[in-house]
This record gives C-alpha cells, sequence and structure tokens, in this order.
C-alpha cells in the first residue's frame, strides 16, 4: 500500500459529500476514479491533495500520516480540469515554478523544464503566456508543471475533459505512456468511462459519495458488482432473476444465495451469441453498423435485448434467431435500488 | 410570381429601409448631443484660451498664465496634492480590496457598506466632516486639548483620500475577483507559502489594476473642486485657481488657459488607463472558479484590524456631518434641535428640490439617448461605430471644472441661440448628463455585448422590425442595465458641484452650491443640515434602485410559475 485512503467522511453542512470512503494506490500504479457528476470524485482528490479538511478518517502516504501536513508539504502534483496555469507567467516560468520554490540553482531549472518541454512535444512555446496556447497545449504544460518536482502522488481531476475528442485521445494515450516511464502512482477523475477502461491499472468506481466497487478493468467491465456499476461501465443487459428461473435455469449455476429481488443477471452484449433459428425465441427488430462490430436489437423472451458480434451485419430486421449465453458469462449483481429486509 | 409574394418582397424591402433610417437616426440624435454639448463647448474654450485681449488668436495668455507665479504654485500643489493622494488612496484602497477578497472574517458588509458612502454625498461633505472633527471647534481636537491646523494640505489630503478610496477599491477588488482558485491551488500543491503565492501570483495579476487605479485617483484628486474649496484653506489648487479666475477676477481667457491646463495631464492618464483596462480585459477567461479565503490568524487579524479602521474612519467623517447637523450650537451646546433644518440662506430649499428635478431629467433623459445610441450602434457597420464609440467615451477625460467653464464661455455668449438655454435648470441637467456620459455609456454597452446576437436575429426572422425587436426583446434584456445607468445619472448630479458651479446664478442653485454658500457665509451647522438631506435622498434612491433591480430579476421567474 502506497497510497491509502482511511474510512474517511467529508460533509458540507448536512449532506455528505464522502461517506466512510477507503481506497488504496500501489507504487507505480495508474487509478481512476469513477463516477456520475456530484458523486464525490472531486472531493476525494481534494482530500488527498490537502486542499480541503477531511472530518473523519485519514490519509496516509505509506505510514506517514498526512493529515495535519499541509498541501505545500506533501510533495504531490495535480493537473485541474483547466485554467490552472499562472497567468502572469510565461510556460517556462509555469513549468519551472514548483524547482524554484524549492530553490534549485537556475541552471538546473533550466534544463529541467526543456527536458519536460521535449517530453510534452512542446519546446517551441517556452516563452509564451498560458492565455496564447490552445486548451490542449495549456493541459499538456499543466502535466509537465506537476510532474517537474517529481510529484510522490500524481493527482488528475478530468484533466482531458475540457477538450475535444481528437486532442483528448491522443493526449490520454500519453498521459498513459508517461505514467509508465516515471512510475508515478497517479490518481485520475473522471466520468467517461472508456477512458477509465483505456487508462487504468485500477478503478474505483463512486456514486452518492461512497465506492460501489474497485478492481480492474476487466472485473468492473465483466464482474460488476451491482447494477449501478454495470450500468455505468457500458452496455448490459440486466434480467431479472425470475424471468432468468423461466427461460435459462442453466444461468442460475453462479447465482449467490439470496433473495429473488436483490440480484439480477448481467450479460455483456458481445457474449450473447445469435444463430439465425427459425423456430428462435428472439426476433431481430433492428440493426447498428459501429465499424468492425454490429449491434443488434432484439424482441425476446427477456425483453428487448442487446447483442454486439463481429463482423457485418448478416441478420436482417425480423428474423427469428436463437440465443446462446454460457453461465460463466452471466454476472449476478446486486440490485441497488433493493432493500434488504430487516 | 404571384401578387402576395411581390407584395411581401417590396414590403421587406421597405422594412430593410426603415430600419436602416431608424438606426442611423438612433446614433445621430445622441451624436448632435454629443456635438453640440461636448465637442462644441470643449472647442470653445480651446479657443478661447488662445484669443488675446485685443480679440486677435496667440499664446500670449499661455505665456502669461505661465509666468505668473500663482499658476506655478497652484500646479505644484495640484501635482503634489494628487501624488499624496494616489500614494495614500492606493495603498489603503489596496488594503481593503484584499481584506474584502482574500482574506476571512467577519462584517465585511459592513466594510462593503460605509466605503461607499463617500459616492452618495457631494464631495465637500468629507472636507465638513473633517471641520466638525479636527478644525479649531472640531470633536477631537477639544478632546486631546491642542488645535490641529486642518486647512491646508493634510486636510485637504485626508478628504481627497477618503472620496477617492471607494473607486481604488472597487477597481483593485475588480481584478481580484477575477484571480482563479485554481491558480493559487495549484500553487499549494506545487509548494508554494501564502507569502510566496501572494508575491508570485497576486501582484503580478493586480499589477494593472493597481496602476489603473493610481491613474483614477490621481485625475480625481487633480480635479475635485469641492473638498479644495472648503478645506484647502490658502493651499490653491488648479481647481480653485480656476475658480478664482473666472468667478473671482472675470478672466475668463486665463481660466481657459488653466482649464487647458488640466486637461494635460488627465487626458493622458485617462489614455493610459484605457489602454491597460484593454490589456486587463483580454486576458480573462469568464469561467472563473471564485476563490473562497479560509482563516489564517496572522494575516486575517491585522487586514481585518486595518479595514475596520478605515471604515471607521470615512463612518466618522460622514457621521459627524449628520451629528453636527442636528446639534444646537457646535461644540459648545450638544443639545440636540432640529433648528438648524430652517435654511436662512435666501432660497431655503429651493435648490434641493430643483436639483431633484434636474437629476430626475438629467437620469431619464441622459438613460433614453444612451440606449437609443447604443441600440443604434448594433447595426452601424465597423468603422463609424468605432469612431462613434471613442467619442462617447471621451467626456470623462474632461474635468467637471473644465466642462462647466467650456459651458459658461459657449452658452454665455449671444452670438448664437444656444444662448437662451443659459441660466435654464436644462442646461444643468445637460452638463451632468455628459459630465457622466463615459461611465454610462460604457455601462449600458457592457448590457448590450451581453445580449445574444442570436436573440435579436431571431425577432428579426419572425420579421420584427428595429423597433419592435427594441421594444420588446432588447429593453427587457438590458433593463436592469439601464436601471443601474438611471440612478447612477440621478446620484452623480444629486451631488457634483465641480461641473455646476459655474452655471449656477442668484435665483438658480443646485444643492452642492448651496451647501458651499452656506459654508462660506459661516453657517456650517445649516451646511451639515442641507448636507444631511441630500445624502437621505441619494440613499433612498440606492435603496429604490436595489429594490427596482431585485424586483427585475426576480419577477420573470415567479410570473413564469403563476
Ligand atoms: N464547497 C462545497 N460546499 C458545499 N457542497 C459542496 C462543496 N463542494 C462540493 N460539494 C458537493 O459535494 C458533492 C460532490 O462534489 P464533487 O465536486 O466532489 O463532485 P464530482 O464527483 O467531482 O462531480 P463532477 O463530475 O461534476 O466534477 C456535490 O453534490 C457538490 O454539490
Ligand atoms: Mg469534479
Amino acid at each position: 500500500m502506497y497510497l491509502t485512503v482511511k474510512n474517511v467522511t467529508k460533509r458540507y453542512g448536512t449532506f455528505t459529500a464522502l461517506d466512510d470512503v477507503s481506497i488504496s494506490i500501489e507504487q507505480g500504479e495508474f487509478v481512476c476514479l469513477l463516477g456520475p457528476s456530484g458523486c464525490g470524485k472531486t472531493t476525494l482528490l481534494r482530500l488527498i491533495a490537502g486542499l480541503t479538511d477531511i472530518d473523519e478518517g485519514q490519509v496516509l502516504l505509506e505510514d506517514e500520516v498526512l493529515s495535519d501536513v499541509p498541501a505545500r508539504n506533501r510533495g504531490f502534483g495535480i493537473v485541474f480540469q483547466s485554467y490552472s496555469l499562472f497567468p502572469s507567467m510565461t510556460v517556462a516560468e509555469n513549468i519551472g515554478y514548483g524547482l524554484k520554490i524549492r530553490n534549485v540553482p537556475a541552471a538546473q531549472i533550466n534544463a529541467r523544464v526543456a527536458e519536460l518541454l521535449e517530453i510534452v512535444k512542446l519546446p517551441h512555446l517556452a516563452n509564451k503566456f498560458p492565455g496564447q496556447l490552445s486548451g490542449g497545449q495549456q493541459q499538456r504544460i499543466a502535466l509537465a508543471r506537476a510532474i517537474a518536482v517529481d510529484p510522490r502522488v500524481l493527482l488528475l481531476d478530468e484533466p482531458l475533459s475540457a477538450l475535444d475528442a481528437k486532442v483528448r485521445s491522443s493526449l490520454r494515450d500519453e498521459i498513459r505512456q508517461l505514467q509508465r516511464t516515471l512510475q508515478i502512482p497517479t490518481l485520475m477523475v473522471t466520468h467517461d468511462q472508456e477512458e477509465a477502461l483505456a487508462l487504468a491499472d485500477k478503478i474505483i468506481c463512486m456514486n452518492h459519495g461512497v465506492v460501489v466497487q474497485a478492481g480492474t478493468p476487466e472485473d468492473l467491465y465483466y464482474r460488476p458488482a451491482t447494477r449501478f456499476v454495470a450500468d455505468f461501465m457500458g452496455v448490459s443487459n440486466l434480467i431479472p432473476t425470475e424471468m432468468v428461473r423461466r427461460e435459462m435455469p442453466a444461468l442460475l449455476s453462479q447465482r449467490p444465495d439470496a433473495p429473488d429481488a436483490q440480484f439480477d443477471a448481467c450479460i455483456r452484449p458481445e457474449k450473447i451469441q445469435i444463430n439465425a433459428d427459425p423456430r428462435g425465441s428472439a426476433t431481430i427488430r433492428s440493426a447498428g453498423f459501429l465499424g468492425n462490430l454490429t449491434r443488434y436489437k432484439l424482441d425476446s423472451v427477456f425483453g428487448e435485448m442487446m447483442v454486439e458480434v463481429h463482423g457485418p451485419q448478416r441478420l436482417t430486421e425480423g428474423q427469428k434467431v436463437s440465443l446462446q449465453i454460457s453461465p460463466s458469462d452471466c454476472t449476478w449483481v446486486v440490485n441497488d435500488s433493493y432493500e434488504v429486509p430487516q | 410570381m404571384t401578387a402576395a409574394s411581390t407584395n411581401a418582397t417590396a414590403k421587406r424591402g421597405m422594412r430593410l429601409d426603415s430600419d436602416k433610417v431608424l438606426a442611423a437616426a438612433c446614433v445621430a440624435i445622441p451624436l448632435i448631443g454629443l456635438t453640440l454639448f461636448f465637442l462644441y463647448p470643449m472647442a470653445t474654450v480651446f479657443l478661447r484660451s488662445i484669443t488675446t485681449a485685443d480679440g486677435s488668436y496667440g499664446f500670449a495668455n499661455y505665456t502669461e498664465v505661465l509666468a505668473s507665479k500663482g499658476f506655478w504654485r497652484a500646479t505644484q500643489n495640484s501635482m503634489a496634492m494628487g501624488v499624496a493622494t494616489t500614494i495614500v488612496s492606493v495603498f489603503l484602497g489596496f488594503i481593503i480590496a484584499h481584506g474584502l477578497h482574500r482574506c476571512a472574517f467577519r462584517g465585511k458588509w459592513m466594510i462593503r457598506g460605509v466605503i461607499v458612502l463617500p459616492l452618495l454625498a457631494p464631495s465637500l461633505v468629507q472636507a465638513l466632516g473633517l471641520i466638525f472633527l479636527l478644525g479649531r471647534n472640531g470633536l477631537v481636537s477639544r478632546a486631546i486639548g491642542t488645535e490641529v491646523d486642518i486647512y491646508g494640505f493634510w486636510g485637504l489630503l485626508i478628504a481627497n483620500t477618503l472620496y477617492a478610496l471607494p473607486q481604488a477599491v472597487m477597481i483593485i477588488g475588480a481584478s481580484l475577483v477575477l484571480l482563479d482558485a485554481r491558480t493559487y491551488e495549484a500553487a499549494e500543491v506545487m509548494g508554494a507559502k501564502p507569502s510566496r503565492q501572494f508575491r508570485d501570483l497576486t501582484l503580478p495579476a493586480i499589477f494593472f489594476a493597481l496602476l489603473n487605479s493610481a491613474f483614477v485617483v490621481f485625475i480625481i484628486t487633480i480635479t475635485d473642486f469641492g473638498n479644495a474649496a472648503v478645506i484647502g484653506g490658502d493651499y490653491s489648487v488648479l481647481a480653485t485657481e480656476i475658480y478664482t479666475q473666472v468667478i473671482g477676477l472675470r478672466n475668463f481667457n486665463m481660466g481657459a488657459v488653466v482649464g487647458i491646463m488640466l486637461l494635460l495631464p488627465t487626458v493622458i492618464s485617462y489614455v493610459i488607463e484605457r489602454q491597460s483596462m484593454k490589456r486587463q480585459q483580454g486576458r480573462h477567461a469568464t469561467n472563473v472558479q471564485r476563490f473562497v479565503p479560509s482563516f489564517y490568524a496572522k494575516r486575517d487579524i491585522p487586514m481585518a484590524a486595518a479595514c475596520f479602521a478605515v471604515v471607521a474612519m470615512i463612518l466618522a467623517v460622514i457621521g459627524v456631518v449628520i451629528y453636527a447637523s442636528f446639534v444646537k450650537l457646535w461644540p459648545y451646546n450638544q443639545s440636540l434641535t432640529f433648528k438648524h433644518f430652517d435654511i436662512t440662506l435666501a432660497g431655503g430649499y429651493d435648490s434641493l428640490w430643483i436639483t431633484i428635478a434636474i437629476s430626475l431629467g438629467a437620469a431619464a433623459g441622459g438613460t433614453f439617448l444612451i440606449f437609443l445610441m447604443a441600440l443604434g450602434l448594433r447595426r452601424l457597420s465597423g468603422g463609424i461605430s468605432q469612431m462613434v464609440q471613442v467619442l462617447a467615451a471621451m467626456p470623462a477625460a474632461v474635468p467637471g471644472i473644465v466642462l462647466g467653464l467650456a459651458y459658461i464661455l459657449t452658452f454665455n455668449s449671444t452670438s448664437t441661440p444656444l444662448y437662451l438655454l443659459y441660466g435654464t435648470a436644462a442646461l444643468i441637467g445637460i452638463i451632468n448628463f455628459y459630465h457622466y456620459h463615459t461611465q454610462a455609456f460604457l455601462t449600458v454597452m457592457t448590457g448590450f455585448r451581453q445580449f445574444p446576437m442570436a436573440l435579436e436575429e431571431a425577432a428579426t426572422t419572425l420579421g420584427a422590425g428595429l423597433g419592435r425587436t427594441a421594444v420588446n426583446v432588447i429593453a427587457p434584456f438590458v433593463a436592469p442595465m439601464l436601471v443601474a445607468v438611471f440612478f447612477f445619472l440621478f446620484m452623480r448630479s444629486m451631488v457634483t458641484l465641480s461641473a455646476v458651479v459655474f452655471l449656477t446664478t442668484a435665483k438658480l442653485d443646485v444643492a452642492a452650491v448651496t451647501i458651499m454658500r452656506l459654508d462660506d457665509a459661516g453657517l456650517t451647522s445649516q451646511a451639515a443640515a442641507f448636507s444631511t438631506c441630500v445624502m437621505a435622498v441619494v440613499c433612498l434612491a440606492l435603496g429604490g434602485m436595489k429594490l427596482a433591480i431585485i424586483l427585475m430579476t426576480w419577477a420573470p421567474q415567479t410570473s413564469k410559475e403563476g
């Protein structure tokens, strides 16, 4: 455990923004904090940075308790969504600022700044002011500024969300590569599940101020713990237990022993096989072309279903098909709206 | 093509034309006003300054003025006063603005409320208050038993500082608000201490605001007439020098020369100020995250103490004027009475009522003209619109006393029909409007700029002409801005002294001039009583404005539900 957040609670007045949250980050790990707007991601990041006070619980770096260490002495690096470069300093001065504060000799600062500008591929911008840069350039500089001081932890709060799609994906890859080379433990906030899947070693999925599930991208995608996670991590077919028992009882083999309403079956669309079959129980309602795969919408005994198949469209609308699902591809997820009887 | 559609095309063609005519008229009418009541008088004052005693043109007046000891002494005094006031006001203004926006302590509402008080009273109220506090019979002088000589440099410095301080606080505060909290958090995470953040982030960011406020304070100080007239004593400054030349010595040409001389530094300051404003505006994005300071004892306790000390001083100076207006015999008999409100000077309260009428007229007419102008400018092509905007922004560079002088030279001459205006209340309303034209114009333009072009285009596409669009779509949108401008013009007209001091006659006085005359006549307590009445009117107006704006922003939401 490199960075640990232990049972942290944060309240704003009567509103609980974080409720008993515990997370951890390993040495060199890239962790994504994922969740819908307002779920407390930024709040958690700011608590770790020391920019907001904690009500209960603690933040530990290895064995050191950080609660009483002010933000400026934690030695972290942070990148915000936008507008955080110092407007009155040039790009080079921005990047070198952390080193200047640490009283590093000017020659050394210049060398480091030049090196970082190479790394973020913007050496020609050294003497420009932030106002003269594009959004993507500003975020690259903000990143360079954050890593200039070899931070113990790198914190990124939706650094890509203000950028357009193309810049976003190229910068996303660069961040990932940079983090791999430098091995800085990194926590990145995002509400974009694709971004999280592409980048993270570990994803922490939050909702309403609590951690719902933490694990590898594969875990969260194929083995979501709750309906909320399943939904949030992409398209899924969620089917109530009694329907499964009636139509495909084989799938029940993995089901935890619990009341019907507590768990639903979750099957990812690419895990369902469909074959043209005049006596099949499902009908193709529509088909959508997604490049290398085709997404079918079916009317089936389970209601409307989503199925993804590699390659071009082979089945036509109105055609009857049969469904094949292997029990190992059916995950049982907690129904978030289910209340455990007292 | 059917007859109906031909008809429609013809109609559209006409609509386009009538819109163009309307737009042109919208700009032309206020432009004629600006020409007649600003450019023409300014040209006149310049011509008069180069008209020699025998009627020919030449620079004889200038050489005469430049050779006179009085002028040099007044210039020197004005500059010394300007620089001293600027240093003190910008320093205090910075402390208060920084306290308000970057420190955490209670009671900020009080500071915000008190700091604008000097703007709500005629400038000479500061001087009056200081005399009640520190003059020969002042509360403080009597309490400590020594006589302070408040007339002259120090008294004037304090009075001017109190008068200029609100502007400094507003300008510096506006730039502090624009600083994004995230840059400070980034610096914090990078390891910068608060003192370091201040030096590396705050100071560079507000540098232009400091410079800007310095220029504004400097202009206010060297052009203010009221304070200098009441508390300046023997310390003559350019503004009082003009007054002496014109009213005392009836030497109009010399007055014109001094006026033109006074115009030089203000125009230069004004141009620099506008430039630095432009740089400031260009740099900032709209998406600013407000900085919320948290309590830090070492910084906040001294800052709060300093802020409240300054506020206490403003409150004392203005409060003592109100208090003194109720005191039977200052300072010997402190029992309370209303007798000073019984003004014994000829005319009594007439001037107050007339001033209210004039101010209402200036505010209503001015707001309407500026609305027309801003409306027309939206439809005009770039070049012309640019020129009109520059012209509309020019009056701020002209000190009130110079504008007043220009008016008396222009309108007291029988050579044009404009002479008919001389000695009328209308002319005083007009000068008040043009004196404060720039600020009013810029406010309305800001409102118009926020109005989305798409809305206007939508209205046009639906078939609304310029007139209909203006009334139904634009006016409601900019209404809060118009209300603000209306009350700004009203309040400034209520309290201004410098521009109108030349235009009042034995039969027609305005409130601020009456206060000055009462003070001159030694009726200091009545001067205080009259000031109290003026302040009461202005405060009522301010309350009215706040209420109107609240009602306006609130009404649309409630009516939607109903
Ligand atoms: N300073 C504050 N005062 C009061 N409430 C706050 C404050 N900061 C955050 N909140 C509340 O706490 C909750 C979590 O906010 P937070 O900014 O952490 O959300 P987020 O997950 O980062 O959302 P987003 O994806 O929109 O950035 C929100 O409901 C927000 O309204
Ligand atoms: Mg956030």
